[in-house]
């Protein structure tokens, strides 16, 4: 057997229930991998052993009983509140059980350790958090993606197999698309949210898993779900292709990737593609960035804002206050925008089944710079990355990034979005592309991963 | 009178009003934000949207009812 830490979250599963795998040295293992390989990434920013060990010793016969994952620094846990990466999250956050945290449990799974994210969720490119940057493991001096940084490049170094992140906008695809894995954003409202800081208020965020590949996120995110993701195959497969900046304003080498890929799925499920236009999308790119930003001022006032925590990063302190300075007529049309966008797709969905287009624009830029070159010019990362990741946020609708290839060394991710309650489609049409390709990009290693493999 | 999206002006005239302290290098971040922001929110605001019928308790895990 492969050393059990490499296996699929699914085969460490699998393996534990036969007896083949104990789950007691699989937690140390991982714990011991942490240790070795975590220090390059910094993906992981807190262990608790024991409280690990006892989530084993108490682990019900679940999907998931044994199986090591991380978390992401968004979700409470009764022994840990969140810090949202953030030195200043203006919330006052108190551990308890999360939603995500009660789903883990119940499955059986072990809590390893809590994953590093973008300062207040709040960028796509995981430079800037309290813990200090995290690394991508393809190239630790580039950006991991954000604001799942932690929890994504956990996933790619293989310190676990799965990860639960959160995407409020884009979050759990940026880092996906960086890091070479297969990420999930749900359908709003379909899995566990609560005791989240922001359940009950935000309209955009959503939990969803990390892992190497969709049998992964299937796994993961009927746990999370709390309702098993089935297993289909994507037949017939009718693909729109975005038109305009999002698909065209792309690096060579990412546009080139994701086309022969969309090819691939067509063929391999026998579909047909046509291109779909959405004029409406850099309205609804702004709407989703003024209603997450909207939503999260509850908490402000112009008293705590005078009052922030000095080691919040010069970018945070300077975007809260900016946030009270966007118009409320501005929030009134997004909310418009909002409708338009969602009449839009359902009328779309009518006609094709998904919707493709490449999930961040370039590949992972380096974490000193976070600047991506692009036909049109330079931009920064985020500035780029949000044309692809809003409006599945905006508008509800599910969303999957796919890894379909390479460039200078670093991953590139096809992004997918279907129609509301299809997350189970999105995971056929994944699976179809990833017999399509042979599972090349599944199975790739980071150097970080696949150097001590060779030399085991 | 033209809009206008110069940040030296706005911001902080309007942290001023709200009694909101800021440094010279927040002021930094928001005039790169503003400039970012701003002309796209300016667009958003130009656009027509009077026959936009809201999405009555909408519900984000669904599609939207039939038009």
């Amino acid at each position: 057997m492969s050393e059990p830490l490499d296996l699929t979250l699914r085969d460490q599963a699998a393996a534990i229930a036969a007896g083949d795998v104990d789950a007691s040295e699989l937690l140390e293992g991982a714990l011991a991998r942490i240790e070795q390989r975590n220090p390059a990434i910094n993906a992981v920013v807190e262990t608790f052993p024991e409280r690990s060990r006892e989530m084993l010793a108490e682990a019900p016969a679940g999907p998931l009983h044994g199986v090591p994952v991380v978390i992401k620094d968004e979700w409470p846990l009764p022994w840990r509140a969140q810090r949202f990466g953030a030195a200043d999250m203006l919330a006052s956050p108190t551990p308890g059980e999360s939603g995500p945290y009660r789903a883990l449990r119940d499955a059986g799974a072990v809590i390893v350790g809590v994953g590093n994210m973008h300062e207040l969720g709040a960028g796509s490119t995981g430079n800037v958090s309290v813990y200090g940057p995290a690394g991508n493991p393809w190239n630790p001096e580039r950006c991991p993606g954000g604001s799942s940084s932690g929890p994504a490049a956990a996933a790619a170094a293989r310190l676990v197999a799965g990860a639960v992140g959160a995407d409020g906008v884009g979050s759990i695809r940026y880092p996906a698309a960086y890091c070479g894995l297969t990420g999930l954003k749900p359908t709003f409202g379909r899995s566990a949210m609560d005791g989240h800081h922001m359940a009950g208020i935000s309209t955009t965020i959503v939990s969803g898993p990390l892992c190497a590949d969709a049998d992964d996120c299937r796994l993961l995110g009927s746990v999370l779900y709390g309702e098993e993701l089935r297993a289909g195959e994507a037949r017939g497969l009718r693909i729109g292709v975005l038109t305009g900046e999002v698909s065209e304003d792309v690096a060579p080498a990412v546009r080139e990737a994701c086309e022969a890929a969309i090819e691939q799925l067509r063929a391999e499920t026998g579909g047909e593609v046509r291109e779909i236009g959405l004029p409406e999308l850099p309205a609804a790119t702004l709407a989703t960035v003024l209603i997450a930003n909207s939503e999260s001022l509850g908490a402000v006032t112009p008293e705590r804002l005078n009052q922030l925590d000095p080691e919040l990063s010069p970018l945070g302190r300077g975007l809260l206050k900016y946030r009270l300075l966007l118009p409320a007529v501005a929030t009134v049309k997004a909310y418009q925008v909002r409708t338009i966008a969602r009449q839009t797709l359902a009328s779309v969905f009518e006609d094709v089944d998904v919707i493709a287009c490449p999930t961040v624009p370039a590949v992972a830029p380096p974490l000193e710079a976070p600047l991506v070159e692009l036909p049109s010019g330079t931009l920064t990362a985020d500035a780029a990355n949000v044309r692809g990741g809003a409006l599945a946020n905006l508008t509800g609708i599910p969303a999957v990034s796919v890894p379909v290839g390479s460039s200078e060394g670093l991953p590139i991710g096809l992004q997918l979005q279907a129609a509301w309650g299809r997350d189970e489609l999105l995971l056929d049409a994944a699976e179809a592309l990833e017999r399509a390709n042979g599972r090349r990009w599944v199975e790739a290693l980071p150097p970080l991963a696949a150097g001590e493999r060779a030399e085991a | 009178m033209e809009a206008s999206t110069s940040a030296d002006d706005f911001i902080p005239a309007a942290l001023a009003a709200y009694g909101v302290e800021a440094d010279e290098i927040e002021l930094a971040v928001m005039r790169a934000a503003h400039e970012m922001f701003w002309p796209p929110i300016l667009e958003l605001l130009a656009l027509d949207t009077s026959a936009v019928a809201s999405e009555r308790d909408h519900d984000l895990s669904q599609a939207p009812p039939s038009r």
